[in-house]
């Protein structure tokens, strides 16, 4: 069963003078598919990061499921969460696809034997499956982005968080990432400046600027605000001319 | 980009190949330690024989001889100039002018040279016949600080990424700098280091962020199987013996 989210009155700065999270609240529900738009520097990739404990809130909570985000639930908050990271060159840090796929579950004391059987699986969602021994640099961006995300299926997370996921991708490869994204049950937060999938995945999105939601809502009745998605530094009249001529 | 690796050889198949990492990294240290202290003068027999030996092996891992010598090649300069000032720097300088034999000075040098160049190639044999995270795992099980290989799992894994940005960097340099670099040709570079520095330093953050979201907590797991088998051992001591009784015994 996949795990909710409730973020509370969340503040964030990384310097005393810039504040990057600005009092804010979410409510994601198990198994929905949550997009999490806005300009580069709006605080979406900082948002992300407090959902596994990576960053913690100056003021303000966040809860998966029925667990808070604190000190002393961060093994358990980030067996629950999994990030995936915008670059898998930050993700792959092993030397071979299958130490990085298994890094998660051996960091989490399970035993090699149901670690190897996880890595299999993981890698055989991905359609990954011969790739163990293969040199994680070696491979192809695409390859790259399926085994990043394989190293976070490993540890079978309620919550997937996506730093944006589309970015650098060809069109087959977006299709692809999102016939994957579609098929997974866990509850997904996808942070994106790339609207377009984010829209055709998502049951819900916010838009985020200068670190506070400014709105909420179904994707396809948000984007028909142009003059709040243009405020947002989210402009998709380019698309509409492109789209209207295609 | 394609690189360089160090392991690019490990694949082969070879009795040195299938030797335990653990045994190997004891034996190349053994080994190394039992040459390198060898007097300087008047035992150039001995490092003949081990010479002998050591290209005998070399000959079974089945590594391209090019591969080797192209090694051996980066730190050639450095042997050489230890080779010929070694001799000369530990004489009384009032006595240099006047050498009338110049024999012993001659042995001294190929003594150094070849204690230095039989060094080298035991290190390059070990690194080129063993996977280099199995290399680091072995260092991890004989109890090497987890802190050193850590840090050397990521160094290879990002060296790499580096001088591929490296690479970006000067291309971007080039495109811009038409024929040759002229004026303020320091700053140029320097400011080409710093940005690398500063991008290596931001990309340790988001790897680090990212070990964490993984449960990371100081110390890199481990999976792999190592079986130390008592042939691998008797091998070891084996070659260790043949060593010493070249030593103390010729």
């Amino acid at each position: 069963m996949p795990a909710g989210i409730k973020i509370a009155d969340l503040n964030f700065s990384y310097s005393p003078n810039k504040r990057v999270l600005k009092s804010v609240s979410l409510e994601i529900d198990p198994g929905e598919k949550f997009g999490i738009i806005g300009p580069s520097g709006s605080g979406k990739s900082t948002l992300l990061l407090h959902l596994n404990g990576v960053l913690a809130g100056e003021t303000g909570s966040v809860t998966i499921g029925n667990i808070p985000v604190t000190g002393k639930n961060l093994p358990e908050v980030r067996r629950l969460v999994g990030l995936v990271f915008q670059n898998p060159d930050d993700q792959l840090f092993n030397p071979t696809v299958e130490e990085d796929v298994a890094f998660g579950p051996l960091n989490f004391g399970m035993p090699a034997a149901e670690v190897r059987a996880r890595v299999a699986e993981a890698l055989a969602m991905m359609n990954l499956s011969g790739f163990e021994r293969e040199i994680s640099h070696h491979l192809s961006l695409g390859e790259r982005k399926r085994v990043a995300l394989a190293t976070v299926l490993s540890m079978k997370p309620e919550v997937l968080a996506f730093d944006e996921p589309f970015s650098n991708l060809d069109p087959s490869m977006v299709m692809q990432l999102m016939e994957i994204m579609g098929s997974m049950e866990s509850t997904q937060v996808i942070v994106s400046q790339s609207v377009l999938p984010v829209i055709a995945i998502c049951n819900r999105m916010a838009i985020l600027k200068d670190g506070e939601i400014v709105a909420i809502g179904e994707p396809r009745t948000l984007v028909k605000e142009r003059s709040l998605m243009k405020a947002s530094g989210l402009d998709l009249s380019l698309y509409r001319t492109l789209c209207s001529d295609l | 980009m394609r690189h360089a690796f160090i392991d690019k050889y490990s694949h082969l198949d070879s009795p040195v190949h299938r030797l335990d990492p653990r045994v190997k990294i004891i034996t190349s240290l053994a080994a190394i330690i039992i040459i390198t202290t060898e007097p300087v003068s008047g035992r150039l027999l001995n490092l003949y024989l081990y010479s002998a030996i050591t290209l005998a092996i070399t000959g079974l891992c089945r590594i391209p001889a090019r591969y080797l010598l192209k090694r051996m090649l980066i730190v050639s300069p450095f042997i050489l100039m230890a080779a010929l000032f070694y001799p000369i720097s530990v004489m009384p300088a009032h006595e240099v002018s006047f050498i009338s034999d110049r024999r012993p000075l001659a042995e001294a040098g190929l003594s150094v040279f070849l204690k230095a160049s039989l060094a080298l190639l035991i290190l390059i044999l070990l690194s080129a016949t063993e996977r280099f995270h199995r290399l680091l795992m072995a260092l991890r099980r004989l109890k090497v600080p987890a802190i050193v290989t850590t840090i050397s799992a990521l160094l290879y894994r990002y060296i790499f990424l580096l001088a591929d940005e490296m690479i970006r960097t000067a291309r971007a340099r080039e495109s811009r700098t038409p024929g040759v670099l002229r004026r303020g040709r320091l700053k140029v570079y320097g400011n080409q280091v710093a940005v690398i520095f500063l991008r290596s330093w931001e990309r340790s953050q988001v790897i680090y962020k990212s070990m964490l979201s993984r449960g990371f907590a100081g110390e890199f797991p481990d999976m792999q199987e190592m079986r130390l088998r008592s042939s691998d051992i008797l091998l070891s001591l084996l070659f260790v013996a043949l060593l010493l009784l070249i030593k103390f015994l010729i």
